[in-house]
């Protein structure tokens, strides 16, 4: 991701002016960290900092002290000023006493309603902006078994069940393989792939692909590596992440069960190079590398399962840069293993020497329900709510389920739909 | 009748309760209120046992707290297939509260230590800090002159430290505390020892296991597994050391299922058998495996603590010490996350949404004089009191309220 890596005049210029004395103490450790490493955010994540700090420079004195009375008064509720409260990054120790705190939902209230003006603010300013379609695209390999009866009964009747058929061993063996790729099937209309379907769009970060093992990436990275373009999306190997995965995982096992001493290792993590540890797509890029130091060390089974790195990479790319195109391929995980099952290890083969087995029916369930989180992930946000086709893949049942706009083409067709129909489909929306 | 009370009458859902597995489908409904009636005979005869067993002032309460669990993976129509114990077998004969809020901290170490001392507390989430008013066991100790043995803590989790047995109130505290031992700590240990000393080899072989979880007992880290036993930290006392070898070797030869929550019941078991305490809390933690987003796992969690809750109460029909004369009470420490949520739905608890704080409560045995679904929401900080007046050790300055429907 290309991205100047200094704060933009205008708002080193806002700064400059004292504009964040105006802000009440508990927006300060985010926006102090963000500003420290707005080398590290993506654009659209620049954008959204930038957009609260220059509402605020267009109040004045009388305006912004309105805006952000409420939080302030619950502040002085909550003792905040009494606190040992970092005002330059968010630490687990400043969560720990807003959490605990018996105003903590009420503050949360208030500093919403605070980011919720300056959206305001700013979709009033950009109102005529041209919405762009995007696609999240979900696939439950061949190795996790489904039962058809009940596939897609958490989604509800979101979208629509469709039946997949395969006109080539290639698709069949890897439908997500084929829809990312840009072989020719014998119904397409022409070869492009998704991945071709991104031309107009600026900033890798708009593109990403997870995957919870690493033939989708490995793939992709074969046809990259013959063009002389720089990498042009994000991509994310579980399992080509063992190095980074594991050496930080070796880290954190070193915290005592301390606020304190949590908030040192976090710190020292930190600063950790991880470059020696990371895979060439990801060593490239400094945003990326940060998403997933950021990533390991906000939990949620990052570290643990390929299944939940994918799910939560999603989560955290809708949140951050709002990717117009994300992929995301589920995988297979092990049996808790006799006795050493009694907690998640990350490194279970090397604390029981018992053979790993697979867990094929918990993988597939675990994929099922993950596979709608991503796409509930994505829904919370405005950009995906009316312009956004989600196509999850359960590939051992040649079935799609399909959540979209009512002008998507394949909403209306009847009976099996040929993999490259719907690839042309796909392509078609995205540009 | 009280117009938020109803037995075994159906009566149609309110907007508020949709979600309870008993308003949502006629015919769910149906076969629970016909299970419930046939429940009324056995209570009842329960009951007149008890009240013998009160005049012996021989009352005994044990509290089953499960970790975080969803009201639609338990009582939801569709959470039904993972307790099939609580549902069929222990919901009959039993007075179940379908909505007990959790209105503090959904973190483990406050949601625990609000139920078992009436307040809501908000201290460390990590346990460094003891709760700020008296825990059950101290008012039990201090009013009724108990000994220690006669209060336990077997808990699996692992956000729990000693401090959960004491509070740091004045005129209370540790002198007037819980022995608390965690189980699933043990095994950690053991497992680390043997992975430091390249012996992991041995955790294939159950005998194996067994010598491994044997070494690590007679370690003198007591402080470290979180075990305060008998005032001891730095020892393991000589009167406890044969049940935990007991449940120990129960554990690893059962042939069953090998998880944390497993050998906490194994645990809380021998400590019944011997020490028949009379305020026992066991707390199964197998369902945060969800913290690492596996729903499969944190499905096989409910189903666990399901059976072992079922096995406990069987423990308490069987044992002499605890048969007709106790109250077991059973009931997550809170939900978890909706689907959606942007704090990641099933993988925490952290939303202030209903999902997270509206959780359930099933109360069993000698203080219940009837099967009754109680459709009036309470508070976890109402069971302290409840459970207190029980005991005759009727705490002051609680937030929570005494519960009229338990026999008191």
């Amino acid at each position: 991701m290309t991205a100047t890596n200094s704060l933009p005049d205008d708002l080193q210029a806002a700064l400059d002016k004292g504009l964040l004395k105006r802000f009440p103490l508990t927006f300060l450790p985010f926006i102090n960290q963000q500003l420290r490493e707005w080398q590290f955010l993506f654009p659209n994540e620049r954008r959204s900092v930038a957009r609260l700090l220059f509402y605020v420079a267009s109040l004045n004195e009388e305006q912004s002290s309105v805006l952000f009375h409420d939080v302030r008064a619950v502040e002085e509720k909550m003792g905040v000023r009494h606190w040992q409260l970092s005002t330059s990054e968010q630490t687990i120790q400043n969560s720990s006493e807003l959490a605990r705190s018996p105003y903590f939902q009420e503050w949360r209230s208030a500093v919403q309603t605070v980011f919720d003006a300056a959206d305001k603010h700013e979709v009033n300013a950009r109102e005529t902006t041209k919405r762009q379609n995007r696609l999240v695209l979900l696939d439950i390999p061949q190795s996790l078994p489904i039962q058809a009866q009940d596939a897609w009964k958490r989604w509800g009747n979101i979208g629509r069940t469709v039946t997949l058929s395969f006109d080539s061993s290639e698709q069949m063996h890897s439908p997500m393989g084929f829809l990312l790729s840009n072989q020719r099937g014998p119904t397409s209309s022409d070869s492009s792939g998704l991945l071709e379907a991104r031309n107009h769009l600026v900033s890798a970060a708009d593109i990403w692909i997870v995957d919870a093992g690493r033939s989708v990436i490995d793939a992709v990275l074969a046809t990259e590596s013959s063009t002389t373009d720089p990498a042009r999306a994000i991509l994310l190997s579980y399992n080509r992440l063992d190095a980074y995965r594991q050496a930080f995982s070796h880290e954190m096992n070193s915290m005592r069960k301390d606020l304190a001493d949590a908030d040192a290792v976090f710190a020292r993590m930190r600063k950790l190079d991880v470059i020696p540890w990371c895979p060439p797509e990801v060593a490239a890029d400094p945003a990326v590398r940060e998403f997933l130091r950021s990533l390991y060390l906000s939990g949620n089974g990052a570290v643990i399962f390929g299944n939940s790195f994918v799910e939560w990479a999603a989560s955290e790319a809708f949140r951050r840069a709002r990717p117009h195109f994300l992929a995301a391929s589920f995988g297979l995980r092990s049996k808790p293993k006799p006795f050493t099952s009694v907690a998640v290890f990350e490194n279970p083969d090397q604390v029981n020497p018992l053979p790993a087995v697979d867990d094929l029916t918990g993988s597939a369930l675990d994929a099922q329900v993950l596979s709608l989180y991503v796409w509930l992930a994505a829904s919370r946000y405005e950009e995906y709510q009316h312009s956004t086709i989600c196509v999850c893949l359960a590939e051992s049942i040649a079935q799609a389920y399909i959540v979209a706009p009512p002008e998507c083409s394949l909403l209306t067709e009847q009976g099996p739909i040929p993999l490259d129909r719907m690839r042309d489909a796909l392509v078609t929306w995205m540009n | 009748m009280n117009n938020n009370v109803r037995d075994s009458s159906i009566e149609p859902c309110s907007n508020n309760d949709r979600e309870f597995v008993l308003d949502a489908s006629k015919r769910a409904f149906i076969r629970a209120a016909g299970m419930l009636v046939a429940g009324m005979m056995l209570p009842q005869v329960h009951a007149d046992e008890t009240r013998l067993a009160e005049a012996s002032s021989d009352e005994k309460v044990v509290i089953v707290i499960i970790g975080g669990v969803r009201r639609i993976e338990t009582f939801s129509l569709e959470g039904l297939e993972n307790i099939p114990h609580l549902f069929s077998d222990l919901l009959p004969k039993s007075l179940f509260y379908p909505h007990a809020r959790n209105e503090g901290v959904t973190a483990h170490f406050n949601a625990i230590s609000s139920i078992l001392t009436g307040n809501w507390q908000r201290v460390d989430d990590w346990g460094k800090l003891a709760p700020a008013t008296p825990t059950l066991f101290e008012q039990y100790r201090k009013r009724r002159g108990a000994d220690r043995s006669d209060t336990w803590v077997v808990a699996s989790n692992k956000a729990l430290t000693s401090l959960i047995g004491a509070s740091s109130a004045s005129g209370y505290g540790p002198a007037y505390g819980a022995n608390v031992v965690f189980p699933k700590q043990l095994m950690l240990m053991a497992i680390a020892d043997a992975l430091r000393t390249g012996r992991t080899a041995n955790m294939v072989d159950r005998n194996n296991v067994e010598l491994e979880l044997e070494s690590a007992m007679e370690g003198n880290n007591y402080e470290g597994l979180g075990w305060n036993v008998f005032d001891a930290v730095d020892r393991l006392d000589p009167r406890v050391e044969s049940s935990i070898k007991t449940a120990v070797a129960s554990f690893v030869h059962s042939g069953g299922p090998t998880s944390g929550d497993e050998l906490t019941f194994f645990m809380s078991r021998e400590v019944m058998r011997k020490f028949s305490p009379r305020v026992l809390v066991v707390v199964f933690s197998d369902v945060e495996a969800a913290h690492f987003g596996s729903y499969a796992l944190y499905q096989a969690g409910i189903r666990t603590a399901d059976r072992l809750t079922y096995q406990m109460w069987n423990e308490i029909e069987n044992n002499e010490g605890y048969r007709g004369k106790t109250t077991m009470v059973i009931l997550p420490e809170f939900g978890r996350d909706p689907d959606g949520s942007s704090t990641n739905g099933f993988f925490n608890h952290r939303a202030n949404e209903d999902s997270t704080r509206d959780t359930w409560m099933m109360s069993l045995g000698s203080a219940i004089d009837k099967p009754q679904i109680i459709e009036r929401p309470i508070r976890h900080i109402d069971l302290c009191p409840t459970l207190g007046g029980l005991l005759g050790c009727n705490g002051a300055d609680m937030q929570g309220k005494c519960l009229t429907e338990f026999r008191r």
